[in-house]
């Protein structure tokens, strides 16, 4: 366990320790087999006691519940109510993108993001949902309190794309990221999760400069990565209204996909408390 | 070299540079200002943005102006301008050779480096015509060779020759440059051109042959003579100042003027601190003028230096030597050892009253006459006949102040050293056995050096000596009763005079030596001393430190030797005896020179005079005309400033100098300037209370109200309570006892507190005492000294052997530095065992140790130990609990032990405040003996 992925991890977990436990509303029960604290209104492997019915033949009598057939002449069995878990599947922006600040801010996208995305993981785990990576490294899903700080250290060496064929069906995914790349990618990588078909959220993780271009005179910009070729803007002032514009339409674009497949969106500002966008998300993830 | 106008260019070709500064600005406008690089990750949204206002990408016309005007300045300044070629020559020769006279003697330092300023602009412009040139200093130079001419060189060669001149602090001599003219005419006899640099004054003494007009006369038959002459500027100098009592009469020479002029005087120490200046005025027309620095005479001690407070060189010096400063004042007592007692010795206040303004020598007669001083002072003191007498009188005769006070040893035995005879015996006004009243002192006759000092009225004179009536005492009195009777008279003698005070000079007879009358009247006969006299005889004098031509003092050139002392005054100034301080160095003390004598310029010049320009001669005015000025530097930083400008601009226009930037620098540093600011304000508020607590009024001020015991406090609670106890028990039981009445016992820190007010200071050694640091030694030192007892107590002596293991060692550690006298043990009959009780031993809370007292072998202190050393505890058995009981057992024990030890404490106590009052209780058993029998 690095020490990186622990401090993380203890930072999330003061983060959630404001909210109460999120136990995400789970719509489809039959097609979830995972257990976890949604009841299902029918008897099946729990914890909660659901009902007592009479010993039949076939039953093993290990599970005869003495106690109660000690006060008739009948023997009973005790059920418990069926209980199931629902998965989250988070995932994070990978690229250079995301590892940038600029000088109005104190933290990185990237970093912003990842607190945010193990703040929410220690919600749900202490919600006793199973959380995992999108994709998942070895298809794997964590649950239990403890699961943070593992849940943390694959989080660090997570870069990949938001595919995964292995998600469970109505699942629900939370997807961070700044979402600059062309509406087309956005809206792809949207539609082949949704068609699963899995609810989600999108939360857009945007620096302060990106949002409000503060920069003045004659400046060459450069793209983080080194293949993007620079453009000069002779006169940044001059096109600050028109660059508002193109980010407002983006961002116009980002709603209408997530809308578009029932799913929500949110903006989250790196120089803004990261408590106010873990409200919100909890409020979406939440039950009515 | 090209001209236009004032200015010229060395350098004109340069100047082709500049129709190439269009093809600058075209190069500066197409290259448009490097962007700033900025990492920015939505970059795809910047992409392809259409123009809506584009930044001018090619540079703005007034920042391409602020360029080309940098680049013309480059050009310029490399093309060599010269402003005012030529202006300061004045000098126009056709191929002549150029001979460049400088008058180098102290008339030329004031404006020095106008004159080679003249001189060098000749030169400059005989170099550029390619002419040859040669050099003749009127001044014989620092190793005494007389002028001469320089053969012809180069005008380059001449102008460094020119920068390595420097004006000597003598007269230049004339009449040896005209001499080296004429060789140099018999050398070279084709004509030239020559400018004359002349100071404009005559140096030759009155009936002298002349040396300027026909130097001027010889210059102007070899070729056109220019004279360059500082027109309008005053020559002035400073003489020697006439010393007076109370002031320095200094005069200032010049040369007349047509307008009234003021020069200053500032009168200056040997560091260079101006302590006075004196305006000179100098009517219109007049040679001199005259004023008075006055100074009290402990300021004047201190000045060595008058000089003029404008640039005049050396002749603007003057230094003051041992006849203008400190008197030396020899002090002899009539008795040997106690002269110097505080408040009552003979010495004590004369030396009070001298000190400041004197240098006073104490010693045997031969001691001080061996050396040289202007007064010497006898407090009641006989001269026998013989060898003593003999000096005196000698002494007397060639010149010195013999002062005396009277006294009883005077009033019985009278010498003829004395003003007046007389009456033997002394007369006694007020007292028990008299019915006059104590005299006052009537108003100083006119004739008296005293005259014009207030008399103050609380001066009274209980007691003086009586001169017999002679017609001679009226005019030889300087000072009066009020009932007429003489106080001070004096007589001529030889050179010198013998003045007597008919009173001493401690309070025993008279309040005058309290008064400040007392130290007025000896300043005036200080004052009025003739000086240092005496032996000034053929030794040599070496030069120590001597003047350069700018009055600077300096080290000795290697030409100068030493002036025989007794004729310093009539030496003129000259390479061989350059002015300056001349003496026997290393004799004296504190690295001075013993003695030291100044030669001054001024003391041996002739009067000014004037000398005329000759007729037809051209005159080049000195100063007021710039030199030609070389603009090539200023225009070259010029440039170099508006480019560091355009970098500025640059940086803004690129936006590496943000302007929020720039704002916060200025507010961080605006912001800590102010808590800078704040906190020295609130330093000094909160500083002040602080200081002025500390100089509040000292507790000592109520110590002083009444006599009580003191101890040191040792640090240790515990002890310092038993030893405040056990004083505490001594002085009730000493105030049950005796006569004395003592206060509560007070803690005291030596070096911290005064312990002057303390007879007695008790001073119980832990073990752990820690050396005193050096001013409680020293203040411990003084204690002693002036009559205080100090009772070292160890506690671990005789049958307390042990309680305190390592205290003797602390003792030898706080004692170390003490000046303790050689000790013994208490002899049988010391008085510290008679003073009050008869005791054989000195019990404490211990008993059978040894108590040492200093061994009976000066007479200091009325033979009052100033030490006690013991270890019996003391205090443990005086001690007195809040009930009244002892709390401290003693050992080996018994009521009679404890009673001993209050005894001793009694005859401490008496000890430490009759001193040896009770020294005669030893002589008792053979006084009743005798009685008896």
């Amino acid at each position: 366990m690095s020490a990186a992925a622990s401090r993380a991890a203890t930072r999330a977990e003061a983060l959630g320790a404001a909210l109460p436990p999120l136990v995400v509303a789970a719509e489809r029960v039959a097609a979830t087999v995972m257990q976890g604290v949604h009841g299902r209104r029918r008897a099946g492997t729990g914890d909660a006691f659901w009902q007592f019915r009479p010993f039949v033949q076939g039953d093993p009598s290990s599970r005869v519940d003495w106690r109660q057939s000690a006060k008739s002449d009948r023997l009973f069995v005790r059920e418990t109510e069926w209980e199931a878990a629902q998965t989250v599947a988070l995932w994070r922006e990978p690229g250079e993108s995301m590892r940038w600040r600029s000088h109005l801010a104190a933290v990185t996208k990237r970093e912003r993001a990842d607190l945010l995305l193990l703040a929410l993981a220690a919600l749900l785990l202490r919600g006793g949902e199973r959380v995992r990576l999108l994709p998942s490294p070895g298809r794997r899903s964590f649950a239990g309190r403890g699961a943070l700080v593992p849940l943390a250290e694959a989080l660090a060496r997570h870069e990949a794309p938001a595919e995964d064929a292995a998600i469970p069906r109505h699942a629900r995914a939370v997807l961070f990221g700044d979402f600059l790349v062309p509406l087309e990618e956005v809206g792809r990588t949207v539609a082949s999760l949704a068609a699963r078909p899995v609810r989600g959220h999108l939360v857009q993780v945007l620096d302060p400069a990106e949002e409000t271009l503060p920069y003045a005179g004659r400046i060459r910009f450069e793209g983080p990565a080194a293949p993007e070729e620079p453009v000069l803007v002779p006169r940044v002032e001059g096109v600050r209204a028109l660059y508002a514009e193109r980010l407002a339409h983006h961002r116009a674009g980002l709603a209408a996909i997530a809308a578009g497949v029932g799913w929500s969106f949110a903006v989250h500002h790196t120089d803004q408390p990261p408590e106010a966008a873990l409200l919100a998300l909890w409020l979406a993830l939440a039950p009515q | 070299m090209l001209s236009l106008g004032p200015v010229a260019f060395a350098a004109p070709w340069l100047l082709l540079a500049l129709p190439a500064l269009p093809l600058l600005w075209w190069l500066l406008r197409v290259t448009p200002p490097a962007p700033r690089r900025q990492v920015f990750p939505p970059i795809r949204l910047l992409r392809d943005l259409p123009v809506v206002e584009q930044t001018p990408a090619r540079t703005p016309w007034w920042l391409l102006a602020l360029r080309m005007l940098a680049a013309a300045l480059v050009v310029l300044g490399l093309a060599r301008p010269v402003l005012g070629p030529g202006a300061g020559a004045g000098v126009a020769g056709g191929g002549m050779p150029l001979l460049v006279v400088v008058d180098d003697g102290w008339a030329a330092a004031p404006d020095w480096p106008a004159r080679m300023a003249a001189a060098a602009a000749a030169v400059e412009r005989a170099g550029r015509d390619d002419r040859r040139g040669a050099l003749l200093v009127t001044a014989a130079s620092e190793t005494g060779e007389p002028p001469s001419v320089s053969g012809l060189m180069p005008a380059e060669e001449l102008r460094a020759r020119l920068a390595a001149l420097r004006p000597k602090p003598w007269p230049p001599d004339r009449v040896a440059a005209l001499e080296a003219l004429r060789r140099f005419r018999a050398a070279h006899p084709g004509g030239f051109e020559s400018l004359f640099v002349a100071d404009g004054v005559e140096h030759a003494a009155e009936g002298a042959p002349e040396g300027f007009a026909p130097l001027a006369a010889a210059l102007a038959a070899a070729g056109p003579l220019t004279l360059a002459l500082a027109e309008g500027r005053a020559v002035r100098r400073l003489d020697p100042p006439t010393a007076e009592a109370d002031r320095l009469g200094v005069t200032v020479r010049q040369i007349p003027l047509a307008v009234a002029s003021e020069a200053g005087v500032l009168a200056r120490t040997g560091d260079g601190r101006v302590l006075a200046r004196a305006a000179v005025p100098i009517p219109a027309g007049a040679a001199a003028g005259e004023a008075t620095l006055e100074l009290p005479l402990e300021i004047r001690n201190q000045v060595v230096r008058l000089e003029l407070d404008e640039p005049a060189g050396a002749a603007g010096v003057v230094l003051l030597d041992e006849r203008f400063r400190r008197r030396p004042v020899g002090l002899l007592a009539g008795g040997e050892g106690s002269a110097d007692a505080h408040l009552i010795g003979e010495l004590f206040y004369l030396d009070r009253a001298l000190g400041p303004f004197t240098e006073i020598r104490r010693g045997a007669l031969e001691q001080i006459l061996a050396r040289q001083v202007a007064v010497l002072v006898l407090a009641d003191r006989t001269v026998p006949e013989g060898r003593e007498r003999e000096m005196l009188q000698r002494w007397v005769e060639e010149g010195g102040t013999l002062v005396r006070f009277a006294g009883p040893r005077l009033a019985e035995r009278q010498d003829p050293l004395l003003p007046v005879a007389l009456r033997a015996g002394e007369r006694q006004l007020g007292g028990a056995l008299s019915w006059e009243q104590p005299q006052r002192l009537a108003p100083f006759p006119d004739h008296s050096p005293f005259a014009g000092l207030p008399v103050p009225a609380e001066v009274t004179v209980e007691r003086q000596v009586l001169a017999e009536p002679s017609p001679r005492l009226a005019e030889r009195s300087w000072a009066r009763l009020a009932d007429g009777t003489p106080l001070v008279t004096a007589e001529p003698r030889g050179a010198g005079r013998v003045v007597l005070f008919h009173v001493t000079a401690n309070a025993d007879w008279s309040n005058l030596p309290l008064s400040g009358l007392f130290v007025d009247m000896l300043q005036r006969l200080v004052a009025l001393s003739a000086g240092v006299r005496g032996a000034e005889g053929e030794q040599p004098l070496a030069p120590l430190e001597t003047l350069d031509g700018f009055g600077r003092l300096g080290p000795v050139p290697p030409a100068a030797a030493a002036v025989a002392a007794n004729r310093i005054d009539g030496t003129a100034a000259s390479p061989r005896h350059p002015p300056g301080w001349y003496g026997s160095a290393g004799q004296g003390e504190g690295g001075e020179a013993a003695y030291r004598r100044a030669l001054n310029l001024t003391a041996g010049l002739p009067p000014l005079r004037a000398a005329p320009p000759p007729a037809g001669a051209a005159i080049l005015p000195i100063g007021g005309i710039p030199a030609e000025r070389d603009l090539g530097p200023w225009l070259l930083a010029a440039a170099f400033l508006i480019l560091a400008l355009d970098m500025l601009i640059s940086l803004v226009l690129r936006g590496l100098l943000p302007a929020a930037a720039s704002r916060r620098a200025a507010r961080a540093g605006a912001t800590t300037a102010a808590v800078l600011l704040l906190a020295t304000l609130a330093a000094a508020a909160v500083l002040p209370p602080a200081a002025q607590a500390q100089r509040g009024p000292a507790p000592e001020g109520a110590a002083a109200l009444a006599t009580r015991l003191a101890y040191v406090a040792t640090g240790d609670s515990a002890v310092d309570e038993i030893v405040r106890t056990g004083l505490l028990g001594l002085s009730d039981y000493v105030n049950r006892r005796t006569a004395a009445a003592l206060a509560e016992p007070v803690a005291v820190v030596p070096g911290r507190d005064d312990l002057s007010f303390y007879p007695l200071l008790y001073w119980a050694v832990t073990p752990e005492a820690p050396q005193p640091d050096a001013r409680a030694v020293e203040a411990l030192n003084a204690f002693m000294r002036h009559g205080g007892i100090i009772l070292f107590d160890t506690r671990t002596e005789g049958s307390g052997e042990g309680f305190a293991p390592g205290a003797r060692a602390a003792l030898r550690r706080v004692t170390r530095d003490l000046t303790v006298p050689p000790l013994a043990p208490v002899p049988e009959d010391h008085v510290l065992k008679r003073a009050f009780y008869l005791l054989s031993e000195l019990p404490g809370r211990f008993a059978g140790g040894t108590v040492w007292v200093a061994r009976d072998v000066d007479r200091a202190n009325d033979s009052v130990s100033p030490v006690i050393i013991g270890g019996h505890d003391w205090v443990g058995a005086w001690a007195v609990d809040q009930r009244g009981n002892n709390p401290y057992a003693a050992i080996p024990g018994g009521a009679r032990q404890r009673t001993l030890a209050y005894r001793f404490g009694v005859n401490l106590v008496m000890y430490a405040l009759t001193g040896n009052y009770k020294g005669d209780q030893v002589h008792v058993p053979a006084i009743l003996e005798r009685l008896g029998n």
